[in-house]
């Protein structure tokens, strides 16, 4: 009876407890900061001994902070979308190809994504030193892109997977081109994993740290590197006030994907 | 059931791959097959980069101390993972749902977010210990941060959904008549979970751990900002040997290291579970 | 015959070493429902593909009033399909997923609606048009694809499977369906299953599949009465058979011995046989009586279980030689229980109702 929820007698109670007690573990970091975001104290007491918006308009009112965050948006907006591009070409091939070495191919395509990223960030990183693309946003864009493939792969394959390739045969003997099916029928119907690919994508570069710090320049930074370097400095509460508001990014996709998921599946 | 197949030829439906294959070839494999020749030719053609790595006691530790990091957060998150999976697996979903909100939200939080919450968090003066000392419980701050402890904490809060969501698949997984069945043959609730539910769980458990496993060793950012000079660990030291002490060789060999013991770990993993399901506890 | 409408032209299909199909050839006139009978893996499906253009044939032609089809792509065909699996286009209504073959042949919105509405009418389902695939039962997305498959008034409509992946009675409610869509549109259907009753009840004509080959093509009662081979006779219908050993043939009766010993005379000869030959002697169940009737062989033997269906009542029987044989007599006053079960007795049968076969 391990496995009836409404049979499990004082173990559901114990098993309560601890999921609640996991729960408040997984949610504390993300609550804490953001109470931190506007509590007064330079020296991050806790609980704040009064409250104020001054770390957000500190934040604001900083050039560097904006940039960093226009930079981030801009490298990865350009490799979600390329991503996106890439990894929809390439998940037909691996769902519905045939041809020897597939199997090869998903593993080389999805390895990025395994491999521990401090080793790509070096190798990207002397290779782009060598060819001239160090430091520069087209650089960051395709390293960024490298790491998002798998991202975008990883969902879109999925829904392909699910889609019964019966329904695109139906839509030919209909009349409609291979091209057409695929692009009046098919794509629609994987919208879904479309849609979380480029959101994952898009995290995955928005995220990423470890490329970021050895590809930035002083010219161009993005907001993780921004971070990284205040975290390295001193623990200021701008850090928080900037970690809220991404937070508050992260609860916006989080709503917009959920809204898209429950009308989708209607 | 067979599909309906279409006309296909010996390459059919490959061109599709080719963008794919172009970048990550040129961008990926191409980096990654120069730098590990760099270990071998760098600052001279020979092996002398590896004989430094593992003759030196400093590396050696370095090694050693990835591992153990690596275990003993692997170990934590499978014991807390598993009473949420667990409880996930089969708790109405409306109540459920809320949970899952909260794994979502800490996933997709951004990593420094989380690690200076952490930082915050675990420091001398920090809410912890204050908490902890008002509370009489300790009278003296406790050392949480740059030490194995801070590690732990800040690498387990963010490796437990990754162990979490693929547990819920493989207890589902699960027909809760066996479970049903063992009650009635007179197994005691102790003895179920012993003989039935933990054997039959121990695939998912496995591969949830190598996975957490592997990534654990590889980390960057998080033992960076959380874990102290003395137990410093493989990716930081590589990252460092490169960027601050410019030894390309000698990076470039730990990174290889690092890859080789990566990918092992990662066929065995594709092994157990094949790529299926391990791209499904995403 | 004249030019036939649909010529399948000696189709061969390999794969590798395997020949799925092995060089089939029909001729099926304008209007009529044929079905593609077989078990599963006999090449009945593969022929559909290549005439949907879903597989090449490695040779062998498909002709459409004398056109070859094989060059022209699926889209292009112009053929209606309806598939095993449920293939409405999920994220579009009912009325759109019909609308979809018109659309993509551009044709202006006046034309699109109205025939929209007539197919909507010619399935009874005009009152879903405005749902989604997914908010309809199994029984109702077929009748929705059948209706997007006629909607541009295709020569030739396919149908592979289409009902297998519903229950009993939905499909043989819908097997109505089909007839009396077939009836009122007038549109030729090449239909395969690989259940004989589903073929009986439709088709006006049956090709009977096996291992890549056409067994036996012609009508139900064709293939029922007068099946070509032991296969033909075993796949339609139920049947029994004994062993034999052929004693002679003359003028078009054979006369045979069965394992237990017994002399059966006037069985229909189809297959020319020598003396001595070991045979099967193929008897229906319903042709089998428990009272006798001059002229009539009979079979001593045993019976093992005996049930009543309403119609027709069922005996189990053995032979003195062990094999068990299917009874199924009418139920009515000339044919009277009597028998019980662990009772010995004779059972009778019209040698002109059996058939011979070569073992």
């Amino acid at each position: 009876m391990l496995l009836d929820y409404d049979r499990l007698g004082w173990l559901r109670a114990v098993l309560a407890a601890f999921t609640a007690l996991v729960a408040a573990f997984l949610l504390l970091p993300v609550v804490f900061i953001i109470l931190l975001s506007f509590g007064s104290s330079r020296w991050l007491a806790f609980p704040p001994t009064g409250w104020t918006l001054k770390w957000y308009q500190e934040l604001l009112a900083d050039p560097a902070w904006i940039n960093a965050a226009l930079t981030s948006a801009k490298i990865a907006a350009m490799a979600a979308i390329l991503s996106v591009l890439v990894g929809l070409l390439a998940s037909f091939s691996l769902v519905r190809g045939e041809f020897p070495g597939r199997q090869l191919l998903r593993g080389l395509l999805l390895t990025p994504m395994v491999l521990p990223v401090v080793v790509f960030a070096i190798a990207v990183y002397a290779f782009f030193l060598r060819i001239g693309l160090a430091g520069t946003t087209i650089g960051f864009v395709i390293a960024h892109t490298i790491l998002a493939l798998p991202f975008a792969i990883i969902p879109i394959a999925t829904a392909l997977e699910g889609f019964d390739k019966s329904i695109e045969d139906a839509a030919i003997v209909c009349g409609a081109s291979p091209l057409q099916a695929r692009l009046r029928i098919t794509l629609p119907s994987i919208r879904i994993g479309i849609f979380s690919a480029a959101i994952f994508s898009f995290l995955a570069s928005w995220d990423e740290v470890v490329v970021a710090i050895f590809m930035a320049s002083p010219t161009l930074q993005t907001l993780p590197v921004k971070i990284w370097g205040s975290l390295r400095a001193d623990l200021s509460p701008v850090v928080a006030a900037a970690s809220s508001l991404l937070v508050g990014l992260t609860l916006c996709l989080m709503i917009v994907t959920a809204l898209l998921r429950r009308r989708s599946s209607r | 059931m067979q599909g309906t197949p279409l006309r296909r030829g010996s390459m059919a439906g490959s061109g599709g791959a080719l963008p794919a294959l172009t970048l990550v070839g040129l961008f990926f494999v191409v980096p990654v097959v120069a730098l590990l020749l760099r270990s071998v030719t760098d600052p001279e053609p020979g092996l002398q980069n590896y004989a430094a790595l593992f003759g030196s006691g400093t590396y050696v530790r370095v090694f050693l101390n990835t591992f153990l990091v690596a275990a003993v957060v692997t170990a934590v998150t499978i014991v807390v993972a598993f009473p949420v999976a667990w409880m996930l697996a089969i708790m109405p979903p409306a109540l459920g749902s809320i949970v899952f909100g909260i794994i979502i939200l800490s996933m997709w939080t951004n990593l420094l977010t989380r690690t200076y919450a952490w930082m915050v968090l675990l420091q001398r003066t920090g809410v912890i210990n204050r908490t902890l000392m008002g509370l009489g419980i300790i009278h003296e701050p406790l050392p949480l941060i740059n030490n194995l402890a801070g590690v732990t904490i800040g690498m387990v809060y963010i490796m437990l959904p990754f162990m979490i969501l693929p547990l819920i698949g493989a207890l589902r997984a699960i027909d809760p008549m066996t479970l049903r069945a063992a009650a009635l043959c007179g197994a005691s609730p102790f003895q179920a979970f012993g003989r039935i539910l933990l054997p039959l769980s121990l695939p998912g458990i496995a591969a949830g751990g190598l996975m957490v496993f592997v990534m654990s060793l590889g980390y960057f950012v998080t033992p960076a900002l959380l874990g102290g000079t003395s137990n410093m660990m493989l990716a930081e030291m590589i990252a460092q040997t490169v960027q601050s002490l410019l030894n390309w060789g000698l990076g470039s060999a730990a990174a290889f290291v690092l890859l080789i013991v990566t990918m092992a770990l990662y066929a065995l993993q594709l092994r157990m579970v094949g790529a299926r399901r391990l791209a499904g506890g995403l | 015959m004249t030019r036939p409408f649909l010529s399948i032209r000696a189709v061969r299909k390999t794969f590798g070493a395997f020949v799925a199909v092995h060089d089939v050839t029909i001729d099926v006139p304008k209007g009529e429902f044929l079905t593609f009978l077989g078990p599963s893996g006999s090449g009945k499906s593969t022929t559909l593909y290549a005439i949907a253009g879903f597989q090449d044939p490695t040779s062998g032609d498909v002709l459409l009033e004398d056109k070859s089809l094989l060059a022209v792509p699926s889209h292009k065909r112009n053929i209606g399909m309806v598939f095993q699996r449920y293939t409405l286009f999920p994220h579009l209504s009912v009325a759109e997923n019909v609308a979809f073959p018109l659309r993509v042949r551009r044709r202006p919105d006046g034309e699109v609606k109205r025939k929209v509405a007539d197919m909507l009418a010619l399935v009874r389902l005009e009152k879903f048009a405005d749902r989604y695939p997914g908010a309809l039962s199994g029984g109702q997305q077929q009748r929705v694809a059948l209706a997007r498959a006629l909607a541009y008034d295709p020569p030739i409509l396919l149908m592979d499977e289409p009902l297998s992946a519903l229950d009993k009675k939905l499909r043989q409610e819908i097997q109505a369906e089909i007839r009396r869509i077939h009836r009122e549109t007038g549109v030729t259907i090449l239909y395969v299953t690989h259940d004989q009753e589903e073929a009986l009840h439709l088709s006006d004509r049956i090709a009977l599949f096996k291992e890549g080959r056409i067994e036996q093509i012609g009508t139900g009662e064709d293939l029922y009465l007068r099946p070509a081979s032991e296969f033909v006779a075993g796949f339609i219908g139920n049947s029994n058979f004994l062993p034999a050993e052929h004693l002679e043939t003359e003028s078009g009766a054979a006369t045979v011995r069965l394992a237990d010993g017994s002399i059966v005379k006037g069985v229909k000869a189809t297959h020319a046989l020598s003396r001595g030959q070991t045979a099967r002697l193929m008897v229906r169940p319903e042709a089998f009586r428990l009272t006798p009737v001059s002229g009539n062989a009979s079979l001593a033997v045993e019976i093992v279980d005996t049930a009543f269906f309403g119609d027709r009542r069922r005996v189990v029987a053995r032979t003195g030689s062990g094999d068990e044989i299917d009874v199924r007599p009418s139920s009515d006053a000339a044919e009277p229980a009597g028998a019980d079960a662990a009772a010995s007795r004779r059972i009778f049968f019209d040698p002109a109702q059996a058939f011979l076969f070569p073992a």
